[in-house]
């Protein structure tokens, strides 16, 4: 256990860290008189000091004599964790196959896109994808949808709802599973009040409302996904102080990195695109900047091929850069209809 | 803070109709509200017209397609278009006898813009004024006629400039949307067209929405105000209009056969495309414009 934890006074933690003590084992097994010999403080204030610490390991329960970080994990157990999500379905075929199986919860996942390209269609399927049931291979969760350019139409959401229901049923049926237990009673209207819409109208309202999911999100335990569409567009506006404007954006993306992580959900980001003056020409980059693209886990570019859409994998630690084709269609996102479609590897 | 129930919303998100039911099932029943949406054409497609029209239509009752409400219209180009304004009212008055006690007219509030900054400096103005409105008709349709001409004269074009102008266009986007979403309203903003220079590879050949170009006049054009601006609207209408030989198009005529195409009799046709919309798929329409107004054309 660090010594910052320490419920001790911040003279007494200078001290410790001055004279080398950094963790409580570091110094659990010392008497108390070479405590106040080291640290040049009086040996009561020395066997307090002691008395705290101990006190605090008992409460922390960590019989850590081999001196690991609390809350560290071996990558075997990360394994067994990964393993446990199932990812949330694009429901385009080809675009789940370069995402490794779907969109990964506990990662922040970027998407970014010219107007018009599919980012808020993407957005909804997301948000109703996540709620197919466990029984047909989802996740079987409830999703939070933050506005903040006002584009979440509900009538299309209603549209995707009734398709992706369909398509349940369909497969139901297919799979000749046990009836009972797959019947599906779910009706479009229970889809959109899974999910939690949101609408923000202003920097400090976003910001404010990111802060509070911490609290929404343990109040509703089954939240799977948090989509921002988009997360770009009340920070495109002329700050003050573009070094405030840095700070809120990453105080914003270190606090979404740790809910996907503490609550184990994907966190779905859209972005705008700008253009960027490289190398004597325009050409097209994400918006926020370069300090904003540490921020996520994945990055994703959809654009346009001629008349076709594909996305592209710009940024993942685990997947390869890829491109595949996809189209939005009255049922949502779906396969790419056209017949010389090929998943590009780069 | 707690999230919104979007079975309140339903069954669809409230829209404004044009008055013409063809024009309204191209746009999925009319402009929606809540949103911003914007109308790009060159000169004389019939941008304003569309505008007055909706300024008329939204006094009708929601059982109609209207929103039983005032309009807002801001413009800044040109002087008002009272006449044409007076014309399309008449035949609005005679199409619906029954609905209207007063001068449709008197329900339109007109005001002039003359810069970006003024735009952005009038907005605590407009929230103040829609704070205080009657209750009876609120205003809930803003149009401004045309955002293009706030633009592009004032701003030079070199980087500084340019940076402050397209943050100049999140603000006002911003401000407007959040007008909208606070008192219901739908936003109605036009564009101009610049002309593709050359070949289409360069930022202004880029594909955004559903088209892969925009034709007009048979040139080939794209809206102004680059693509920061297109981040900023919600939807984005095109209106074009081009010249064909008439019975071209069904195979009546044979262009060649007539020996140059000078003699052969041709007609004005104008469309509407969805650029991109959030609810709506790739559709057009064909419409004309006539003395009362603007109307969809079966094909």
């Amino acid at each position: 256990m660090e010594v910052g934890r320490l419920p001790i006074s911040a003279s007494q933690r200078g001290k410790l860290i001055a004279a080398g003590y950094t963790t409580l084992s570091s110094f659990s097994s010392l008497s108390p008189s070479h405590l106040a010999r080291d640290l040049k403080i009086s040996d009561n204030e020395a066997a307090e000091i002691m008395r705290v610490a101990s006190h605090s390991r008992r409460l922390d329960g960590s019989a850590g004599g081999c001196g690991t970080v609390n809350g560290a994990q071996t990558a075997w157990d990360m394994l067994h964790e990964e393993e446990m999500f199932p990812r949330i379905t694009t429901s385009c075929v080809d675009l789940d196959n370069i995402l490794g199986g779907g969109i990964n919860c506990k990662e922040v996942t970027e998407i970014g896109g010219v107007p018009g390209i599919g980012k808020t269609q993407l957005g909804i399927q997301l948000a109703i994808n996540v709620q197919i049931p466990v029984d047909y291979g989802g996740l079987g969760g409830k999703a939070i949808y933050i506005d903040t350019e006002g584009s979440f139409m509900v009538e299309r959401a209603l549209q995707i709802a009734e398709a992706c229901i369909e398509d349940m049923s369909e497969c139901g049926g297919l799979l000749r599973k046990d009836f009972q237990a797959c019947q599906l009673k779910m009706h479009p209207n229970n889809i959109l009040e899974n999910i939690f819409y949101f609408r923000v109208c202003s920097y400090t309202e976003q910001i404010a409302l990111i802060n509070y999911l911490d609290k929404f999100i343990s109040e509703h335990k089954d939240v799977k996904i948090v989509i921002v569409d988009s997360v770009t567009f009340h920070f495109r506006q002329d700050f003050d102080d573009m070094a405030l404007r840095t700070r809120l954006l990453s105080g914003m993306a270190l606090k979404l990195m740790k809910l996907a992580k503490d609550f184990s959900l994907a966190v779905v980001l859209l972005n705008q695109v700008t253009t960027k003056y490289i190398d004597g020409s325009f050409q097209l980059t994400l918006a926020l900047g370069d300090s904003w693209s540490h921020s996520c886990t994945n990055r994703v570019i959809l654009y346009w091929n001629g008349n076709e859409r594909y996305a592209y994998i710009d940024k993942s630690p685990s997947l390869r850069s890829a491109s595949a084709p996809y189209s939005v269609t009255s049922k949502g996102i779906r396969n790419s209809a056209s017949n010389c479609k090929r998943i590009k590897m780069m | 803070m707690t999230p919104e129930n979007l079975l309140h919303r339903l069954p669809s998100t409230q829209k404004c109709t044009f008055g013409c039911p063809v024009l309204d099932r191209c746009l999925g029943g009319g402009i929606p509200c809540n949103s911003i949406t914007e109308l790009v054409a060159e000169s004389g497609c019939g941008k304003t017209q569309l505008c007055l029209q909706l300024a008329l239509s939204a006094q009708l009752p929601p059982s109609l397609g209207g929103l039983s409400a005032s309009s807002l219209y801001i413009h800044t180009e040109f002087s008002f278009p009272s006449r044409r304004l007076h014309q399309l009212s008449h035949a609005f008055i005679s199409s619906h006898p029954r609905i209207f006690n007063n001068d449709p007219c008197d329900r339109i509030f007109v005001h002039a813009v003359y810069s970006a900054d003024q735009l952005f400096d009038i907005m605590p103005k407009i929230e103040s004024f829609l704070e205080n409105m009657n209750t009876q008709l609120p205003v809930k349709l803003i149009v401004i006629d045309s955002i293009a001409a706030l633009f592009r004269s004032e701003f030079e074009n070199t980087p500084i400039e340019l940076k402050r102008r397209s943050s100049l266009f999140f603000k006002i986007s911003g401000k407007l949307k959040s007008l909208a979403k606070r008192f219901g309203l739908a936003v109605v903003v036009t564009n101009q067209v610049v002309d593709l220079m050359g070949h289409s590879e360069g930022m202004n050949g880029l594909k955004v929405g559903n088209l892969g170009s925009l034709v007009s006049s048979g040139r080939r054009v794209c809206p102004a105000l680059g693509l920061a601006w297109a981040n900023c609207v919600n939807s984005r209408l095109f209106l074009s209009r081009n010249e064909e030989v008439v019975g071209e198009e069904n195979g009546s005529v044979d262009v060649s056969a007539c020996g140059g195409g000078d003699f052969l009799p041709r007609q004005t046709r104008r469309q509407l495309h969805v650029v991109f919309a959030p609810h709506l798929p790739d559709s057009s329409c064909e419409f004309v414009i006539r003395r009362e107004g603007v109307f969809g054309v079966e094909r």
